[in-house]
């Protein structure tokens, strides 16, 4: 029999909002053991963690860790107590050096001051001891997120965690980057942590773990061994039903002639002396959706303010929307040209979060004619095209008029979908647009998106998830470093081994081969 | 059974959970705190507290004169008002509007102490011409570095403030010096540049027409058209604006514009109906910066600020009418009384714990 | 005459003036420095300055005791700034209007609490009040120019000048100034590392209140030796100027800071003078902040244009 290291008895989470973000749940975790728990998004499994880390607090029920009742005030006793946690989105200053980010919180000091020599002499060590290799001085944006991520993990063993919690730590990695992990991961487990893994990929859960806890909307579905599930059984388990995976079912192909809605020749931008976007070629084409595949920060949101008229910084090169050089285009012109974006920002750039519904779900077209009239705005048609959209798009809400910021985040992504969808847009950008949204509303975004691909929309889908790159995209390029490293004509006839290949940088095709992206 | 539409309509209007009356409960109970408080100085500094509030509340109704104070007194504080209203809702800290003031009061002043035209009408509507171009264009200063290079507008529009003063002063005194009094102060304007009062009695002039005018202009500005929704858009999160396209580099300019021509009509109705000669250190000083606390009473709504610009003006009438029987409360008091009926309404969990438990009791209701 | 004027602005009188106008903008800008460096916003340094420089006064003359008169004023300053940490923080109130708020109607608050004690609405002149001293230092004041520069100062400029350097080594070099410099860089970053990040920013408040406090008692109880209103005029803001071009570059902001107040000193030179227009010699050292700030923002837009830095 194991020790049980940490133990919930009914713990329940009712949100102030009345969203139950998790009901009665029961778990028991043992000492030494890779435990991953699996759940849809927004099935509760962050809040869950939330509540083991002590950043939220359970509404009722008692979580026990190393045989004793605990009520973590913050994340501060949790860490005393042994906890670390690896979180999704980084947890860390840019601006700081590895060293400063690791020890920060807990300083080794000497007289009044921090002791520096003693920090960096510690931090080594253990980056030595697990092998980093990690250069402790350097500033922390200088990484890259693999790099990054393994700050995040040394942090929690500079603090003696026993148990290690890691959200969606793969989410950010190539297939490659998420083996290595792995091996550590494992290494972990041999001297004696606890992992507590937490994710939506199937395939990683059944590699990792030893046992598996399943959560579906906010209740637990129980703990199981990994080799007493197989893959079906676990889908089952998450879901609740077959899993909808096929994409292409919802695909039409008719013939648009390869006519191009958007052409980027030789874009080229230039920051602190290094090239982010390094001449880069590609075109989408009507009635297609064109994947960009690549980890965090080789150039993609770049790539994106470059395109939709939003970047600062001088970048040269041509870019060609609907036959028109949009170039010098502000983000007005090139919209009115056709061109519609889904920010990967939602609450920061997508929408006004003290505003009704109504007010943004016409942000982007509020001075068209039906709107705008003479001289008023028609409030009515504003109703209309509101209630409609809201009808259409399924935004669960009381009336038009509720403030888009008290909506759950899947219906806000729902509003600003609907929002650039009525646009009829000839040429749909789309940066992660179900990022940390629950499966259903990211079902009818990427239903939606799939839509106006077969009325002819052309789409360039940016995002960091492989899996939707995968499944939506008719050709993908990969990029790295700023630069096409690969370009996939078919995306059916590609995996994701291959193409982590070429996101990491261990490939790189021919310039012929990548000029397809751009001639196809 | 679904309520319809209709009778959940109904019955929000009156409940305090819709956001509208929760507002307004919220004001009138921050109203009675900021007097509350008020009476306890008042019991501190003055020796009949009771009559001096009962003074300060009602004393401007006395005399028609006082009413007429107010009424005359406080249109150039409602400009400013609208003038900081606009430029808040739009997201902009551009906090000009005292300096304009000042500045357009030059304009002003020149117009009004020259021979332009002996048409009485003609000349009043040049003065007040003068200071709205004045302040349309030296407004957009700030907001234009804003817009363009980032620049921090508070500290350049308040360094502004200071260099439109002395700019001011020196003006007045190298060209449009008063050779009848000692003081720095223009001429004596001709008498075919003030304006006149309509109905003497309470002091209504067409000042008090142009406002009413500018008001209601401005509401179906915000409100109904285009330009009010991008401003409402902007300036509640200008990212976003940017993003939904935008050109938030013109949308800046003409904000300022529009304020500063209010500020600069502000400027010119008090210098004509007020004073009969202007000086930059004395004639204007502090109704730009009042402005901008009348606007946050608004809470930014060009019909809110108006009356709020009323209400103040009336209980400093009343305190001026208390200075006479007692002079132990100057009129500065009713600066707490703004203050504190600022910060309350401004602070957005102020009343909050009490609405949520009324929201969560209506929505067990719902489920029961 | 103009000859002399200029030959006035290279003489030691000069050089001695600039330090005299240079303490309250110094203890401005680190009031600003300290707020922003964990994401607070203070922008009613001006008002602190205001209530300090008269709560000061008053308190002096109330005891007959400027130290106890200073404590007093410390004391104010650090209440005005837990106003507005309790409004923004606690009351959800946006901090940017409870600074607007309370730089408008200081003079008035002000106004009223003088006309309370001293009768007037003007200055404090009437009040006998004791003030702080200035302060020789044995030794270094036989020093050629450094001792005249160094020595003979007012105290609260020496313990600025304390200050300066104690603050240094808080935020460069102790845990508390990088868990600080951590909560205004990433917040959500600070708060998962265990650091209670509203406590820091508290903390940040009391400090730039209590530095805000003593620039503005150094205008009462030491240079001016009275409150009289509006006497800040603005220095608060050049604080807030300073710190806004020094961009968390300490260094930076003792440099602007000390620029601000030479202008002030030309200014004052000039004013001496009757050939320049008093009235727009006054404005020098306004039209010095505002052009080094515009100057500052048109460099940072040319350098995120040119890739140089990222936009924030």
């Amino acid at each position: 029999m194991k020790e049980t290291i940490l133990k919930l008895d009914n713990v329940t989470k009712v949100y102030p909002n009345g969203t139950v973000a998790n009901r009665d749940i029961n778990m028991e975790f043992e000492k030494g053991e890779i435990h991953s728990i699996v759940g849809e998004n927004g099935a509760g499994k962050s809040t869950l963690m939330k509540i083991i880390f002590g950043i939220e607090a359970p509404s009722s029920g008692t979580v026990t860790y190393k045989g004793k009742e605990v009520h973590f005030n913050g994340s501060m006793d949790a860490i005393e107590a042994g906890i670390g946690m690896v979180h999704q989105h980084f947890m860390l200053i840019p601006s700081f050096s590895v060293v400063d980010n690791i020890i920060l919180g807990s300083e080794p000091k000497s007289g009044i001051f921090i002791d520096r020599k003693e920090a960096v002499r510690r931090t080594q060590e253990l980056s030595d001891k697990y092998h980093f290799e990690l250069d402790v001085i350097a500033k922390v944006s200088t990484l890259s997120v693999a790099k990054r991520q393994k700050v995040e993990i040394l942090k929690t063993l500079y603090r003696n965690a026993e148990l290690i919690i890691l959200d969606e730590p793969t989410s950010v990695l190539t297939p490659q980057e998420t083996e290595k992990l792995f091996e550590q991961l494992r290494q972990f487990k041999e001297q004696g942590h606890t992992i507590l893994f937490i994710s939506h990929k199937l395939e990683e859960v059944k590699k990792i773990s030893d046992r598996i806890s399943v959560i579906r909307n906010g209740v637990s579905k129980g703990t199981y061994k990994n080799e007493e599930l197989t893959m079906e059984q676990l889908t089952n388990l998450i879901i609740g039903r077959d899993l909808e995976k096929d994409f292409d079912q919802f695909k039409t192909h008719e013939d648009f002639h390869d006519e191009k809605v958007l052409k980027v020749e030789d874009l080229y931008m230039e920051r602190n002396g290094k090239p982010v976007l390094n001449h880069m070629s590609f075109a989408v084409k009507k009635g297609e959706i064109l994947g960009v595949a690549g980890v965090e920060g080789n150039g993609q949101q770049e790539l994106v303010k470059c395109l939709t008229g939003l970047e600062k910084t001088a970048y040269e090169g041509k870019i060609t929307v609907c036959d028109k050089d949009a170039l010098e285009m502000n983000v007005k012109q090139r919209r009115e040209l056709g061109m519609a974006y889904i920010p990967e920002d939602r609450m920061g750039d997508g929408i006004a979060a003290s505003l009704p519904i109504s007010d943004n779900i016409i942000s982007t077209y509020y001075d068209r004619e039906d709107i705008n009239g003479k001289f008023f705005m028609n409030q009515k048609a504003i109703n209309k095209v509101a209630d409609d959209l809201i009808d259409t798009f399924t935004v669960k809400t009381q009336d038009n008029k509720t403030a888009v910021g008290s909506l759950s985040g899947g219906n806000v992504q729902k509003v600003v979908v609907a929002r650039e969808y009525n646009t009829i847009p000839d040429l749909m950008i789309a940066e992660q647009p179900t990022h940390g949204i629950d499966i259903g509303s990211a079902e009818l975004v990427h239903h939606k998106l799939l839509e106006l691909r077969n009325q002819g929309a052309g789409i360039l889908l940016v995002s960091a998830d492989l899996n939707e790159v995968l499944d939506l995209s008719d050709r993908i390029i990969v990029m790295f470093d700023g630069q096409i490293a690969g370009y996939f004509p078919d995306a059916s006839k590609t995996n994701d081994q291959e193409l982590g290949l070429y996101m990491l940088g261990a490939r790189h095709q021919s310039e012929e081969e990548i000029g397809g992206a751009l001639n196809a | 059974m679904p309520d319809t539409k209709k009778e959940r309509e109904a019955r929000n209007m009156l409940s305090i959970t819709n956001s509208k009356v929760f507002d307004t409960v919220k004001i009138l109970i921050s109203i009675c705190i900021a007097f509350i408080i008020t009476f306890v100085i008042l019991c501190l500094i003055s020796e009949d507290p009771v009559n001096a509030l009962v003074t300060i509340l009602t004393g401007p109704f006395r005399k028609t004169r006082y009413l007429g104070s107010v009424i005359e007194s406080f249109i150039a504080y409602a400009f400013a008002g609208l003038a900081a209203g606009i430029l808040f809702k739009s997201g902009a800290f551009n906090l000009g509007a005292e300096g304009i003031f000042i500045i357009s009061g030059v304009s002003v002043a020149a117009v009004a102490c020259n021979p332009i035209t002996t048409n009485p009408f003609l000349h009043s509507v040049l003065c007040i011409l003068a200071g709205a171009l004045t302040g349309g264009i030296l407004m957009v200063i700030p907001s234009f570095l804003k817009a363009k290079f980032g620049t921090n507008e508070m500290v350049v529009s308040l360094m502004l403030n200071s260099i439109y003063s002395g700019i001011s002063m020196f003006i007045i005194r190298n060209y449009l010096l008063t050779t009848t009094t000692n003081t720095v102060g223009s001429k004596d304007y001709l008498e075919t540049a003030k304006i006149g009062y309509l109905y003497e009695p309470l002091r209504i002039s067409a000042c008090l027409i142009l406002l009413i005018v500018c008001t209601v202009v401005l509401y179906i500005i915000m409100f109904k058209t285009k330009l009010g929704y991008q401003i409402r858009l902007s300036g509640s999160n200008p990212k976003f604006s940017e993003y939904s396209g935008i050109n938030s580099f013109k949308l800046a300019l003409i904000t300022s514009a529009i304020a500063g021509v209010l500020a600069g009509m502000g400027a010119a109705c008090q210098l004509l109906t007020q004073t009969s000669f202007y000086q930059p250190d004395k004639s204007l000083t502090g109704i730009g910066f009042s402005g901008m606390l009348l606007s946050m009473l608004g809470r930014n709504n060009p019909i809110g600020i108006v009356i709020s610009a009323f209400l103040i003006k009336y209980l400093e009438q009343g305190t001026q009418v208390l200075y006479f029987v007692d002079r132990a409360v100057p009129s500065e008091i009713v600066a707490i009384v703004e203050g504190i009926v600022i910060l309350l309404i401004s602070s957005q969990y102020f009343l909050r714990g009490f609405r949520e438990k009324k929201l969560l009791q209506e929505g067990l209701k719902k489920d029961a | 005459m103009l000859k002399t004027i200029f030959e006035s602005l290279f003489t030691m009188k000069f050089l001695l003036s600039i330090v005299r106008l240079s303490t309250p903008i110094l203890l401005a800008s680190i009031a600003a420095f300290i707020s922003s460096s964990t994401g607070i916003v203070n922008i009613a340094i001006e008002s602190i300055m205001t209530f300090s420089a008269l709560a000061g006064i008053l308190g002096s003359y109330i005891t007959q005791n400027a130290y106890l008169g200073c404590l007093i004023g410390l004391l104010i300053g650090i209440l005005t700034a837990l106003l507005i940490a309790f409004f923004s923080m606690k009351m959800g109130a946006d901090a940017i209007f409870v600074g607007i708020a309370l730089n408008t109607f200081a003079d008035s608050l002000a106004i009223f609490f003088l006309y309370q004690i001293a009768g007037e609405k003007g200055t404090s002149a009437s009040l006998m009040t004791p003030i702080l001293p200035a302060v020789d230092i044995p030794g270094i004041s036989s020093i050629p120019i450094l001792g005249e520069i160094i020595s003979g100062q007012y105290l609260l400029t020496y313990l600025c000048w304390i200050i300066l350097i104690v603050l240094y080594i808080l935020v460069y070099k102790t845990p508390l100034g990088m868990r600080m410099r951590a909560c205004g860089l990433n917040a959500d970053a600070a708060k998962t590392a265990g650091i209670n990040v509203q406590v820091l920013q508290v903390l940040s408040l009391i400090l730039s209140g209590f530095f805000a406090a003593l620039g503005g008692m150094y205008l009462s109880l030491n240079y001016l030796k009275i409150f009289s209103k509006g006497m800040v005029a603005g220095q608060g803001w050049m604080g807030i100027a300073a710190n806004g071009i020094a961009n968390g570059n300490y260094g930076a902001l003792l440099i602007s800071s000390l620029i601000f107040a030479a202008f002030r000193a030309v200014s004052i030179v000039f004013n001496t003078s009757t050939i320049f227009p008093t009235d727009l010699v006054g404005t020098i050292p306004y039209f010095a902040v505002f052009v080094f700030v515009t100057a500052a923002s048109i460099i940072n837009y040319y350098r995120i244009k040119h890739g140089k830095v990222e936009e924030q």
